[in-house]
C-alpha cells in the first residue's frame, strides 16, 4: 500500500512519465498486443498481469478488432480502483472484492491444475474461466460472483473505448446529420 | 453549424428599491415562460432563480466521446448517485451521514453523469423527510429544462374532463379548446418535431421536420395500426428546422447526445428555458434577473393581505433581502412552489398564503413508470451497421386503455416510451452470457437488434398524497424542508401489471421475440413529473387556484407551474405547463392593465 501511495504522489508531482507505462492504455492508440504492464496504481505487478490475461480472455482480439488489451481495459480499471478512496466503505469493499477475487482465481487454478493461473497452459486457463462463468445468471461461489464483476468492468470499459466503439461495434453516430436516418412515416 | 449567439454575461441587476410589475420565482419551463410572456406584454419583470447561472455549453460538451473523458463520462469518485435500492430500503433524507462529499439523485447514476453534476442539486444541502421519494431537482438558471427528456405532448379532454369520463377526481376548470391556441403558440415559438396522427386523446402539434423510425419500430408501428393503436416518432421539444426569431438556438443536427446522457443540448436545438425564453425576454430590455436568490416566502401587505413581494436569501452569502412587485408569480416547480406557499405564513394567511382551502401540498400526483419489455428482432442480427441514434428521441406509443373500453382493474391510462437499434455502447454487453470470441461476436452482431419500451402511467390525484413542512429539519439555508406523505395506490399497481403484459403482447403481435418482461415499478418520484400541489378549480373550498392559475385568496398571486395541474394525465407535462403559463400570463397582463390586481 505504501508503495502505491508514494507512486500516486509521484505521478501527481509529474515525475510519473517513466513510471506511467500502464497509463499509456488510456490513450488506446498507444496500447499494443505486447503490453508493458508492470505495477499498477492500485494493483501489484502480478495482479496487473492476471487482470490483463483474464480481461483479454473475456474480450479477445479477433479479425474485426483488438481486444481488452488493445483497448487499455486494465490500466483504466486499475486507475479507477486507485482513485476510489478506501475511506468510503463502498470503495473499501470494492477494492477488497478485487484483491480477493484475483486470489480466488489462483486458488481455483491450483485446485484444478495445481498451479497459479498464469503458470497454467492456455486450455487450463480456459477451464478455470469456464468454471468461474458457469452460474453467470445466478452466481453463488465467490469465484462465480467475481466473474460477474470482472466481466461487467471489462465490457463497460471496452465498449466505451476507441477500439470498442469504432473498431468493434463500428458505431456510426455522434456526428452531424442534415437529415435524420430511418423511415419517414409522416406521409403514411 | 450556424453561429450561435451567447447572451451578454452581464445581466441587469435586480433593483430592490423599485416596485416591479411582476416578480417571477423560478426559471425553468414555467418561470421562463412567465418571463417571456409578461415582458412580451410590456411588463417590467424581475426573475429570481435560487441556483447559479452555469456556463452550460462547457458543462454539457454534447459531442465528447467517452474515451476522451478521464472517467468515461462519469462523476469524480467523491460524488455519489442514490441507487434504486437505496431509495427502496432507506428513508429520506438519503444523504444524511453519507461518506461522499456530494450526493445526487438517481439520474447522476446514468452514463455521462459528469456532464450534469453541476445542474442537479447536492442532496446534502437540500434534504427532505417523510416517505420515500426520488426527488430530482436542478437549481440553476433554466432548472430541469437543461436536461429534460424532451417528450413534448399535449393533453386532451380525456384528461381535462377525466372526471366526466370516469367519475374519479375533479375535472380541470378548462377544456382543450381553451388551451389549444396556447399549445399552438408554444409549438411555433419553441419548435417541436413529430408526426400528425389525428388521435383524439393525443392532439397533434404544429410540427417541424419529423424524426424517423428504425426498422424494428416500423415493424411495431405497422402491427399496431392493425389494432387501431399507434407507434409514433418521439414528439420532441426540439427545433428540427430552426427558429428564425431565436438567435440563441440552432436547429437539430441529429447528434443524439440528448438521448445518450441525462439530457442536455449544447447547441440548444432541444428546448431549454434560458435560450428558448429567458435570453429573448432579456432582449426586450424589460427583464431583470438575479440568480443565487433563494426565495423563502411571499411577503404580504399588512393592510390589504395582498402579496407585496418576496423575501429571499442570497444563496452564497445567506443575506436576506426583499424584492417588491405588483404581482408575484410562483414558478419554482411543483414541490418547491408548494413549499414557498406553506412557508409564507402571516396574520392574514396563517396556513400559508393562498391556502384557505387547506389544499396546498395536497392532490400531489405524477407518473408511475418502469414496467415494459425488451424484444429481439432476429432479422436484424449481423446486418451491416446503420446510424440508429441520430435523433432527439425514438418513439412513443400513446395511451390506448380506457378510451372507448373500460379496463376491469384500473382507470386512466399509460403510454410507452422506447427505443431500438445500435447505440454508442451496445446495451446487451453485460447481459449476453459467456465470454471470449463467441461472446464478443454475439454482442457485435446483436448490437442493433433490440427494441425496448417502458410505460408512463397516470397516478391518480388523491388528497391524502401530500407534502407539508417538516417541523424540525432545515436545509443549508435554515429553511424548513418538505416532508412527504406519498405512496402509489392500488390503481397504479394494477396499471403497472397491465403495462408489463401489454408491452409483451404488442411486441409479440409484431412478430418480435420478447426476451425480457420488466415488472419492476420504479420508486415514487422516478418520472420527475411531480404535479398537482396547488390545483386549479372553480371552487375555492377545494382548490387553490382559478383557471388562470391565480390564487383564489390573493388576487395578485399566481402559481404557474405543474403544481396547478388537476390531474396528472399520462402525457409528459412540460408542454402543458408552458401553454397554461402563457395563457395565464396574458390574463395577468390584461388584469393588471385593467387595474384589477
Amino acid at each position: 500500500m505504501t508503495e502505491k501511495i508514494s507512486r500516486r504522489e509521484l505521478l501527481q508531482l509529474g515525475v510519473g512519465a517513466t513510471l506511467a507505462a500502464p497509463l499509456a492504455g488510456l490513450a488506446p492508440a498507444a496500447a499494443s498486443a505486447a503490453p508493458a504492464i508492470s505495477v499498477g496504481l492500485f494493483s501489484g505487478a502480478t495482479e496487473m498481469a492476471l487482470l490483463d490475461e483474464l480481461t483479454e480472455m473475456i474480450i479477445p482480439a479477433d479479425a474485426q478488432s483488438g481486444g481488452a488489451r488493445a483497448a487499455g481495459v486494465v490500466p483504466f480499471l486499475d486507475r479507477r480502483l486507485a482513485e476510489r478512496d478506501s475511506k468510503i466503505p463502498d470503495y473499501a469493499e470494492e477494492r477488497k472484492r478485487w484483491k480477493d477475487g484475483l486470489l480466488r482465481v489462483d486458488e481455483v487454478a491450483r485446485e484444478m491444475h495445481g498451479k497459479a493461473f498464469l503458470e497454467t497452459a492456455p486450455e487450463q486457463r480456459l477451464a478455470v474461466l469456464t468454471r468461474m462463468a458457469r452460474n453467470e445468471k445466478d452466481p453463488k461461489a465467490s469465484e462465480e460472483r467475481f466473474f460477474g464483476e470482472l466481466k461487467k468492468a471489462t465490457a463497460g470499459i471496452y465498449y466505451t473505448s476507441k477500439v470498442g466503439i469504432h473498431d468493434d461495434v463500428q458505431y456510426k453516430g455522434n456526428t452531424l446529420l442534415t437529415e435524420f436516418v430511418g423511415e419517414d412515416v409522416s406521409s403514411k | 453549424m450556424a453561429h450561435l449567439h451567447r447572451p451578454e454575461q452581464k445581466q441587469p441587476e435586480a433593483d430592490l428599491t423599485r416596485v416591479y410589475d411582476a416578480i417571477v420565482v423560478g426559471s425553468g419551463a414555467a418561470g421562463g415562460m412567465a418571463a417571456h410572456a409578461l415582458t412580451a406584454r410590456g411588463l417590467q419583470v424581475l426573475l429570481l432563480e435560487a441556483g447559479k447561472k452555469l456556463d452550460i455549453e462547457s458543462e454539457l460538451k454534447s459531442m465528447e466521446w467517452p474515451y476522451d473523458h478521464t472517467r468515461r463520462g462519469l462523476m469524480p469518485p467523491d460524488r455519489h448517485a442514490i441507487s434504486f435500492n437505496e431509495y427502496t430500503i432507506r428513508q429520506p433524507p438519503y444523504a444524511k451521514d453519507s461518506p461522499y462529499a456530494k450526493v445526487h439523485s438517481y439520474v447522476q447514476g446514468w452514463g455521462g453523469s459528469d456532464y450534469s453534476k453541476n445542474i442537479v442539486v447536492d442532496e446534502k444541502e437540500h434534504p427532505y423527510t417523510g416517505t420515500g421519494y426520488a426527488w430530482v431537482r436542478a437549481r440553476c438558471l433554466g432548472g430541469k429544462t437543461n436536461i429534460w427528456g424532451r417528450l413534448a405532448l399535449r393533453l386532451s379532454d380525456y384528461d381535462f374532463k377525466a372526471k366526466t369520463h370516469d367519475g374519479y377526481g375533479e375535472d380541470w376548470p378548462i377544456s382543450y379548446a381553451d388551451l389549444a391556441p396556447y399549445y399552438d403558440k408554444v409549438d411555433l415559438y419553441l419548435g417541436i418535431a413529430g408526426v400528425k396522427e389525428n388521435l383524439p386523446h393525443l392532439p397533434d402539434s404544429i410540427f417541424q421536420r419529423p424524426t424517423r423510425l428504425n426498422p424494428a419500430e416500423v415493424k411495431v408501428r405497422n402491427s399496431l395500426l392493425r389494432s387501431g393503436r399507434v407507434l409514433t416518432p418521439y414528439r420532441a421539444g426540439v427545433t428540427t428546422d430552426g427558429l428564425k426569431h431565436n438567435k440563441y438556438r440552432s436547429r437539430c443536427f441529429g447528434r443524439g447526445a440528448c438521448s445518450r446522457r441525462s439530457g442536455g443540448c449544447d447547441i440548444h436545438a432541444a428546448f431549454d428555458s434560458p435560450t428558448g425564453l429567458i435570453y429573448p425576454a432579456n432582449d426586450t430590455g424589460r427583464l431583470s434577473m438575479r440568480t443565487n436568490a433563494t426565495v423563502r416566502e411571499v411577503t404580504v401587505d399588512p393592510d390589504t393581505g395582498k402579496a407585496r413581494g418576496v423575501a429571499f436569501l442570497d444563496s452564497e452569502t445567506g443575506q436576506s433581502y426583499e424584492a417588491r412587485a405588483k404581482v408575484v408569480v410562483i414558478a419554482a416547480s411543483t414541490l418547491e412552489s408548494a413549499r414557498i406557499l406553506l412557508l409564507s405564513k402571516s396574520r392574514q394567511h396563517p396556513n400559508g398564503i393562498g391556502n384557505s382551502s387547506g389544499h396546498v401540498g395536497h392532490n400531489f400526483c405524477e407518473h408511475v413508470m418502469g414496467p415494459g419489455a425488451r424484444g429481439f428482432v432476429k432479422e436484424l442480427v449481423g446486418k451491416p451497421r446503420t446510424l440508429d441514434d441520430g435523433r432527439p428521441g425514438s418513439f412513443y406509443i400513446p395511451r390506448f386503455r380506457n378510451l372507448k373500453d373500460r379496463h376491469p382493474k384500473f382507470i386512466r391510462g399509460y403510454g410507452f416510451e422506447g427505443g431500438s437499434g445500435t447505440g454508442m455502447v451496445p446495451g446487451d454487453s453485460v447481459e449476453s452470457p459467456g465470454f471470449g470470441a463467441s461472446y464478443k461476436k454475439k454482442v457485435r452482431d446483436e448490437a442493433g437488434a433490440y427494441i425496448d419500451m417502458g410505460g408512463f402511467g397516470e397516478v391518480l390525484a388523491r388528497y391524502e398524497n401530500h407534502v407539508d413542512l417538516d417541523p424540525a429539519v432545515k436545509d443549508r439555508w435554515g429553511i424548513p424542508v418538505l416532508r412527504f406523505h406519498y405512496k402509489f395506490g392500488d390503481n397504479e399497481k394494477a396499471m403497472c401489471e397491465d403495462m408489463a403484459e401489454s408491452a409483451k403482447e404488442l411486441l409479440e403481435e409484431a412478430g418480435i421475440e420478447v426476451v425480457h418482461v420488466n415488472k419492476r415499478v420504479l420508486t415514487e418520484g422516478w418520472s420527475i413529473h411531480e404535479l398537482g400541489t396547488a390545483r386549479m378549480g372553480n371552487d375555492p373550498r377545494t382548490s387553490v387556484l382559478n383557471q388562470h392559475q391565480q390564487s383564489h385568496d390573493v388576487k395578485n398571486l399566481f402559481v404557474v407551474d405543474g403544481s396547478s395541474h388537476v390531474s396528472a394525465s399520462c402525457q409528459n407535462p412540460t408542454w402543458t405547463i408552458m401553454a397554461l403559463c402563457w395563457r395565464s400570463s396574458d390574463y395577468l397582463a390584461d388584469e393588471l392593465g385593467r387595474g384589477n390586481l
